[in-house]
This record gives structure tokens, sequence and C-alpha cells, in this order.
């Protein structure tokens, strides 16, 4: 920033000068308002007011702005001091106004750590089915039930049946909501400062956990009877687990910013906080 | 010419010329100051409005309020909060700021600037007056009871007696039309008044977020305007168009309220937006993440939210096609919300985070407004609205949106400009104790209306029995309240010591990088003695760090 | 990070000049005034057709070209246009003979479509009977044309004071821009009058089926 001198001609600023008359337009604005509501008179009295602030207003505004010139300020800004050196760079002198993160996942690293781990979750749900209720079928049928209307109903036999709809409903839900979350898991993973894995596998799965649980039983108490949640948040740390580890062990690629415009994306933080 | 600048001989300067000062300006500083004090002033005076509600609630069967008192007052606090409070306070933060940060003199039209701000006083004393003069069935002073939205047929002269509504109308007109001319003059300033250098993609994002806002404010308010005119006809001239009777029609109303009152919540957020979008990267010591984005994003809020204004209708039984429409548009607007959400937290990450008290509150907007978005993707939703319209929860959600995200941001900003406006700083100590009093008072208060409004209870009842199970979640809104009013006290407290006895401020108390810090504190009348040119989105980072300067990497 | 940048060559100034403010308020007003206008005719709009009880357009609204019917003040309304048009352009030449000339032919022109719609008034409210409580049809057609009519008014209120200061010699070229910004003005109440026309007196008076 540089800075352009006043005019000298004019030996100063120029600025509007003061002038009542906006506000006695206005006033007479809301008299003339208010007239409805009170009498006629008012309206007549703002109507008044109204004209005898505008003419002011107009007298002020043609045909040239009415200009006083701006005292001298008192005091003047302190100049701004350059501080050469001053400026932190985020991370390590190769990277200037980086992005965080600098190097990502593939998201084609996400989606397929997803899919296994959706995998690997569905055997671990059916096998809890097979185990508990001696159903595979079980697990699959639950699923289905928040698309599929009508779980309230289903009683316990037909729940452990195998039902045609409610497999392919189960696999495809598995399957985008397996893929979706792994490729978040993919975007998201790099981001997490410490620990990845303990995010992945533990955090989230009980954060999911608890939002389920908390939204099932407003949502669809009848389905919520039917899961057991020390279950469901083992086979959601299972799927944790198996995606967060694929994705951690995949190879990382650095971002755009490392390609040809690393000097031309800002981002940058100071050495020192307050004043320096 | 003298009324700009006090005699320079020492000695009080008389009452009534002073005032004559204030009375007559047409600076934008003076104006804008004027604004935010008014708004303040309203702030307090719907708060302790909604005071008197919660104390009614505390518990079932109260009876501190008849039902008409509490009528009046939920209609005046919601309107005072709309229109006097978040209003004035929007419209005085970018007069005060617009200019300074675009490197400008003052408004593209300051006289109009003033007509703007004494129409929206003497809008908002003549809705205020109506507790005197509003002639209620009997005769009485009695404001406005139809609740802020003001739904016909009941504000028809039927069903509304007396000029209360008429009171509404005319106040609120008032008002608006000084809004609207402000939104023109703003436009016309950023558009051009930009100091040299300054291309609009070098704008300052709170100057960008303003344009937007007053665009939104251009195409809004004026069909609140009509149609408070049309309701003004049918009840003063006997026209129909509310007049379900004659074939007129409550829909329209709420067509014609909604198409304004959506919009007009994003008018009061988008300033939240701003500040916050100012504070986050000074506080972080970092470039704002994704400048062009934002912008986009804004922009894009803009253009969504005229479209979306049925979602307050879902309950009235328009067509499944329309209701699924405006569901549809409701949620797209979580995606540039999204994004500005996700680009304050990414200017944070990896930031060298100075929590002072401006960044306190706006990491507590960026919270709590997550919450109240996140509600208002709930409530999009058709079927889960059908549940919970009309109840506390829609209340909660709201408050959430305006009071954790509006008032929040509206801290952050008074905490952050204080010392420009006033050239002192106020007291960190304080404001750390105000912002967690804040925010515990109002999680306890909101968060348990969302519970109250599960539990089924509907909005705006004076009372109610106590088999519902409602009063221990009412009890705890209540309690939340006197923690509340303890946090603004505080406030009070800060910013009269802070006036006169706060600690000398300088021009840039917190290293900041946008043209105001570049001046006086407080700014001299003509704002800069020199016209500024700017280089880049941060001028003063440029001069800070020659070595480094920003116009190298945009 | 060692060596300080070389001076910056100053970015070109943006224009400054105060009348490219003014025409950026004039076009933002015009908006706000469309936005306005817009809900009104909307309102017109939705209320066609709906009247309980008549009298209905069909029976009141005369479109004929007749002398100080709404055809023939329509005409007269937008014709003032084109010498509006005439008048900047005299103006932008420094002729201020032919500027007052045609700016008088706009007010005349304005003040003859006010006389116009207040006949038209008269006979709707005194020989038919409509009135603004009468049915939907009063309510809206007062409202929706009265609110132009109001426009016109202020319209031709401003024109009238920059007649009469252009009379006394306080209007010159120089003022140009300034008096163009009226110009716009008066166009757009112009231009809204034709969709008034074809909403209220067109769509709005289809022969019922
Ligand atoms: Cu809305």
């Amino acid at each position: 920033m540089n800075s352009i001198p006043p005019n000298e001609k004019t030996h100063g600023i120029e600025l509007p000068q003061p002038t009542a008359g906006p506000m006695i337009c206005a006033f007479g604005f809301t008299l003339m308002a208010a007239g409805i509501v009170t009498n006629w008179i008012v309206a007549v009295v703002g109507l008044t007011a109204l004209l005898a602030g505008a003419v002011d207003w107009f007298r002020n505004a043609n045909p040239d702005s009415l200009e006083m010139v701006a005292p001298p300020a008192r005091e003047k800004p302190t100049p701004i001091v350059p501080r050469p050196g001053s400026v932190d760079h985020l991370l390590g002198d190769s990277s200037h106004r980086a992005r965080i993160p600098m190097e990502i996942h593939r998201y084609r690293d996400g989606m397929i750590g997803g899919a296994i781990g959706g995998v690997v979750m569905a055997i671990f749900a059916s096998l809890w089915g097979l185990i508990a209720h001696g159903s595979l079928w079980y697990a699959v049928n639950l699923l289905a039930g928040t698309l599929r209307s009508g779980v309230a109903d289903l009683s316990m036999e037909e729940l452990a049946a195998f039902s045609t709809e409610g497999l392919i409903v189960g696999i495809i839900i598995q399957a985008v909501m397996a893929i979706t979350v792994g490729l978040l898991y993919g975007v998201v993973l790099p981001l997490v400062p410490r620990a990845p894995l303990v995010f992945a596998a533990i955090i989230v799965p009980l954060m999911w956990s608890g939002l389920t649980w908390a939204a099932v039983s407003v949502v669809n108490p009848a389905l919520g009877d039917h899961v057991e949640w020390i279950w469901f948040i083992a086979s959601q740390v299972v799927y944790g687990v198996t995606t967060g580890w694929w994705i951690i062990r995949s190879e990382k690629i650095g971002t755009m910013q490392n390609w040809h415009y690393v000097d031309r994306i800002g981002l940058e933080t100071q050495r020192t906080g307050g004043n320096s | 010419m003298s009324a700009l600048q006090p005699p320079a001989a020492a000695g009080p300067v008389p009452f009534l010329s002073r005032l004559h000062e204030w009375v007559a300006t047409v600076d934008h500083k003076k104006l804008g100051t004027m604004y935010i004090v008014c708004g303040i002033i309203y702030l307090i005076v719907a708060g302790l409005e909604a005071t008197m509600m919660r104390w009614q609630l505390a518990w079932s069967g109260m009876e501190v309020l008849t039902p008409a008192e509490f009528n009046r007052l939920f209609t005046m606090h919601g309107t005072t909060m709309v229109f006097f409070v978040g209003m004035p306070i929007l419209l005085g933060s970018a007069n005060y700021l617009v200019p300074l940060m675009i490197g400008a003199r003052d408004l593209a039209f300051p006289r109009l600037n003033a007509f703007s701000f004494w129409l929206f006083f003497f809008g908002s004393l003549l809705l205020y007056f109506s507790y005197f003069g509003g002639q209620g069935l009997y005769g009485m002073g009695s404001a406005p009871d139809v609740g802020w939205f003001a739904y016909a047929p009941l504000t028809e002269r039927t069903f509304s007696r007396g000029h209360s509504t008429d009171y509404w109308i005319l106040g609120i007109f008032v008002a608006g039309i000084g809004s609207t001319a402000t939104a023109v003059n703003f436009i016309a300033t950023i558009l051009g008044m930009r100091c040299r250098g300054m291309s609009l993609m070098k704008m300052p994002l709170l100057a960008w977020i303003m344009l937007v806002d007053c665009v939104l404010i251009l195409v809004a308010l004026p069909p609140l305007a009509a149609a408070q005119i049309l309701l003004l006809f049918d009840r003063q001239l006997g026209a129909h168009f509310f007049d379900t009777q004659a074939g007129g029609s409550a829909l329209l109303w709420q067509n014609l309220f909604w198409f304004f009152g959506h919009p007009e919540v994003y008018i009061l957020i988008l300033p939240g937006f701003a500040f916050v979008t100012e504070i986050i990267p000074v506080f972080s010591r970092k470039v704002i993440f994704g400048y062009p984005l934002m912008v986009a994003a804004t922009v894009a809020i803009g253009f969504i939210s005229v479209g979306v204004w049925v979602h307050h209708m879902f309950v009235v039984g328009l067509s499944p096609m329309l209701n699924a429409i405006f569901m549809g548009s409701t949620m797209l607007v979580g995606v540039p919300t999204g994004i500005k959400m996700f680009n304050w937290v990414a200017t944070m990450i990896g930031g060298r985070i100075r929590f002072d008290t401006p960044m306190l509150y706006a990491t507590g907007f960026l919270c709590q407004f997550l919450l109240g978005g996140l509600t208002g993707i709930f409530l999009a939703t058709v079927p889960f609205d059908w549940q919970v319209s009309d109840s506390y929860f829609v209340v909660g959600h709201f408050h959430y949106v305006l009071f954790g995200g509006l008032v929040f941001a509206i801290f952050a900003a008074v905490y952050y400009w204080f010392p420009k406006v006033s050239g002192r700083m106020m007291n960190e100590t304080l404001g750390k104790w105000q912002f967690w009093l804040l925010v515990i008072g109002f999680n306890i208060t909101f968060g348990a209306m969302h519970v109250s409004g599960f539990l089924g209870m509907p909005r705006r009842v004076y009372t109610y029995h106590a088999d519902r199970g409602w009063d221990f979640w009412n009890l705890l809104t209540s309690l939340g309240v006197i923690v509340q009013i303890l946090g603004f006290s505080l406030f009070a407290l800060n910013l009269v010591h802070s006036l006169f006895r706060g600690r000398k401020a300088g021009d840039d108390p917190w290293d900041a990088w946008t043209l105001e810090w570049s001046t006086t504190s407080p700014p001299p009348p003509h704002n800069f003695d020199e016209d500024p040119i700017v280089h880049s989105r941060r001028p003063l980072w440029d001069l800070k760090h020659p070595d480094d300067p920003d116009w190298k990497y945009e | 990070m060692t060596t300080a940048p070389a001076a910056l060559a100053p970015p070109e100034a943006l224009p400054q000049d105060g009348i490219v403010n003014g025409k950026i308020g004039i076009a933002c007003m015009i908006i706000s005034e469309i936005a306005f206008f817009g809900t009104l005719i909307a309102a017109y709009l939705f209320y066609i057709g709906r009247d309980i009880n008549g009298p209905y357009p069909q029976d009141v609204l005369d479109v004929s070209i007749a002398p100080l019917k709404v055809l023939f003040n329509s005409i007269f309304l937008l014709i003032s246009s084109v010498w509006i048009w005439l008048a900047i352009r005299s103006m932008r030449r420094g002729r201020m003979g032919a500027f007052v000339f045609w700016w008088a032919l706009t007010v005349l022109c304005g003040a003859e479509f006010l006389v116009g719609t207040g006949f038209e008034w008269y006979g709707m409210i005194v020989d038919d009977g409509v009135w603004m409580g009468t049915n939907l049809f009063g309510s809206c057609f007062y409202t929706l044309v009265g609110f132009h009519a109001f426009h016109v008014t202020m319209g031709l209120l401003v024109l009238t004071l920059v007649l009469v200061l252009a009379l006394l010699g306080h209007v010159t070229p120089r003022n140009v821009e300034k008096v163009d910004l009226v110009s716009w003005y008066w166009h757009f109440v112009d231009g809204i009058w034709i969709i008034v026309f074809f909403v209220v007196y067109i769509f709005g008076n289809m022969p019922v089926s």
C-alpha cells in the first residue's frame, strides 16, 4: 500500500457539510405515517416537515454538493514499520504459504479401503446374527429395515428368514455407506494430527454409534429394539480398523500445490504474536 | 464548518452543540455509531421482554403475565430483535467499516445515509409508541400482538381491533424504506468508491459479503413493504386482499411475508459471517482460506436464499411436489454455508491461534452456528418439519442461528473493532468471563428448548399444564436466562468501563491487515490523510512484510 | 526473503467520479421498485378471477382508443419516453432551448396520463360503483394502478422541478448527467406501465369462459 497526497489546490480534504435536512425529512415522513393512525393534522405537519427538510437537502446537494474542508487531523497515524524476516513458514522452508495437508491419500484408496472394510464388517455382522440369533440373514434384514418400512411388524422368525429384497436392499445400503465413509476417511485422515488409526478405528465408530443410537430411538424405535449395541459398536470398530488400516498403509501423493503453483497459493504464519 | 471539530480551546463542548453535531451529521462513522448504540439499546429492551416471557413460562401455571401481555411481548420481542437490533447493528457496522476498509472518505450518498438512519430511528419509535397510543380494544395503549410474521387474517380489522397492527405495519414500513435506501447507498459505495488498486477481487471479504447482503435487502424488503401496504389497505380502506370471506387469501400473505422473511434471516446472518471472516484470519495469523470460494459461496447463498421461502409453510398443506422442491432448494443452502464453515476451520488449522476475546466469540460462533445449521437441515426435511413445526424446537433452532450465531459474531465484532472506534481496548478478563457465562447460559436456555419442543410444547403458549412433563425443561430454559443476564451485565460494565478507563489501543492493536487499522483510533472525519493505494487483499501485510508481500501470490 | 521487492507500479485507478455512483444508485433504486411492483403484480395475478361478486373487470374496463380512456392515455405516457430521450440528447449537444421544449412536452404528456387516469377512476367510482372495498378486483386494481399513478406523480414533480430550474437558468449542459438520471426513472415508470397495462387490461380482462 502506498498513498496519494491530497489535492494541493484545495488545501485539504473536502467533506460534505453537516445538515439536518435528511433528519427533518425522515421525521416528517414518520409523522405522515403516524397520521394514518392518529389524526390527519399530524400527517399535514409531517408533510410540511418533509418538504422543509427536502428543500434543505436539495440545496445542500445541488448544483454541487456543499463541501467543507476537513480540519487537519490532530494526530497522525503511527507509521507502519516493516518487519522483514518475521514471517514464519508453516511447513519448513520448502513450502511457503502451503495448504494443509501437503500430502493426501488417493480418493481411489479411500473407496477401496471402504469397500474392503464394508465386506469385512458385513461378514462380522452376519456371524453375529448366526451366533446370537442362529441366522445368517438377521443382520442384513435389520440393515435393510432402515429403508424398508414395517420392520416393527416383523417377528423374529421373519427377521431371521432369507429375503431376496432384504438382501438386495441391504447390500446396496452397505456398499453405498461403506464406500462413502471410506472416501471421507481418505480425505479426513491426513488432517488428523496424531494417531489417525485411533481416530479411524475407535473415535469415529464410537461417535457414529452414539449418533445412531440417539437418532434411532427417536426416528425408528422399533428398529432400535432389535439392535444389540455392543455388537453394533464392535462391527463399526471392525470396519474402522480395516478401512483405516488400508488407507493409512496406502501411498500418499502430494497435493497440486507441490506441482506448479507453489508460489501462488497462500498461507503463512507470523513468528511473533501481538506486536513485534 | 466547526460542526465536525470541537473548538481547539480546552473546556467542555456545550451539550446543545454536541447534540447538534450528532443530529446534523452526515459522517458515516457517527451514523454507524448511532445505529449500533440504538441497536444495543433495543437489544436490552428485547432481552428484557424475553426475560419476562421466560419468567412466566418457568413453571406450569404461573401468572406473572396475562395472555394478552404475553402475546404482545413475543410479538415485540421478535419484531424488535429482527428489525431494530439485527438490522441497525448490521447496517451500523457496515456504515462504520465499509468506507474505512475500502479506503473511501464516506458513503456514496452521505445525506441519504443520514436520512436512512433517521427513518430507522423514528420508525422504531413509532412502533414502540403503540404501547401508549395503540388504542387497543378498550381505548388503552396496546402493542401489536400478532406475532412477528403477523399472519393474516388474524391481522385483519375483524380480529385485530384498534391500531396496534397498524403501528406494526407503519413502524416497520418506515424503517424498511430506510434499510432499502441504505442498501442502494452501499452498493453504489462498494462498486464505485474503492480506493486505487482495489479491484473487486482484492476487496476485504467483509465488503463482498455486505455487497451481497445489500442486494438481498434490495430484492427482499420492497416485497414486505408491498405486502404491508396491502394489509394496511385492508385495514384502513376496506380492501379484501386477506379477507377470506370476500375471496381473499391467507396464503398470499404467507407467501409474500416469507418471500421477505427467509432472505431476511440471511440478511441478518451474512454480516455475522462477514465479522468472523475478518476476525479469524487475524487471530490465526494466517490468510483466509479460499478467498474466491468465499466470494462464490456468498453469492450462491444470496441466490439460493430467495428461492426457499416455502419451507416456512410446509404444514400449510401445499402439494407434495411443491414441498419436495422447496425441501431440495433449502438443503442446497447447506452447500455454500458448509463451504464457508470449512474455509473458516481451514484458516484456523495450522495457524498460531491467539484466543483473545474476539477470537473466542468467533470460535463460539462457529460451534453454535453449526448446531443451528444442522437443526436447520432437520427442519428442511418435510416429515420432520411436520412433527416439530411451531414447536419450541423451531424456537431453539433459530435462536442457535441468530443468537448463538449472529449475536456471538456481533460480540466478536464489538470486541475487535471497539479499539478502532473508541481508541481504547476492552477489558479482556471481563470479556472472557462474559463469553463463558453467555456460552453456558445460552446453551442451557436454547438447548433445553429443543427438548421441550420434541416433547410437543408449542411456541407462543403463555402457560401450560403441569401434567405435560414440560416443567423441568422450561425451568432449565428460564434458569439459563439468569446466567445470560449476568453475562450481559458484564458486557455493559465492560463497555462503560473501557470507554473511560480502557487501556489506550493505538492504531493497530491486533496487528491486523485491512485498511481501517492504518488510520488513527478513532479515525479522523476524513478517514485517511492520504488516499490509500493497495496492491493486494492485505495492504498492511504488504507494508509490514515487504520481503514477503501478498501481491506476489495473488 | 533477503532482498526487498522492487517498488510496484501503482495499478490502474478506478473511476471515482460521483456520477458513476449516481447511476449505480438509480439503477439499484429501480431494481427495488421492480421488486415492489413485482409483488403488487403477483398479488393482482393471484386474484384474477377469484371475485365472488361483481362488477368484474370485463364490465368496467374500457380498452378502446377513445380519448381519455386508458389506451389513449397510455400512448401519451409511452411516447413521453421518446420526448425525454430527445430532451437529454439536445442537452448533451448544448441546445438548451430544444431541451426545455422536449422536457416540457414530456411533462405535458405525463400530466395528460394523470388527468386521463383521473377521469377513468371517476367513471369507475361514480358510474360503475367500484372502489377498494367493492371486491377483490377493486382492491387489486386501485392498489396496482394507484401505485403506478403515484410514481408517475412523483416523477412529474421532479420533472417539473427540473423544468422550473431550467427556465430560471439553473440547469446547464454541465448538469446533463444528473438530469439524465431523472430520465432513467421516467423510463422505468413508462416501462413498468407496459407490464401493468398488460396484466390489468389484457390478461385480467379476458372474457370469462
Ligand atoms: Cu427460512
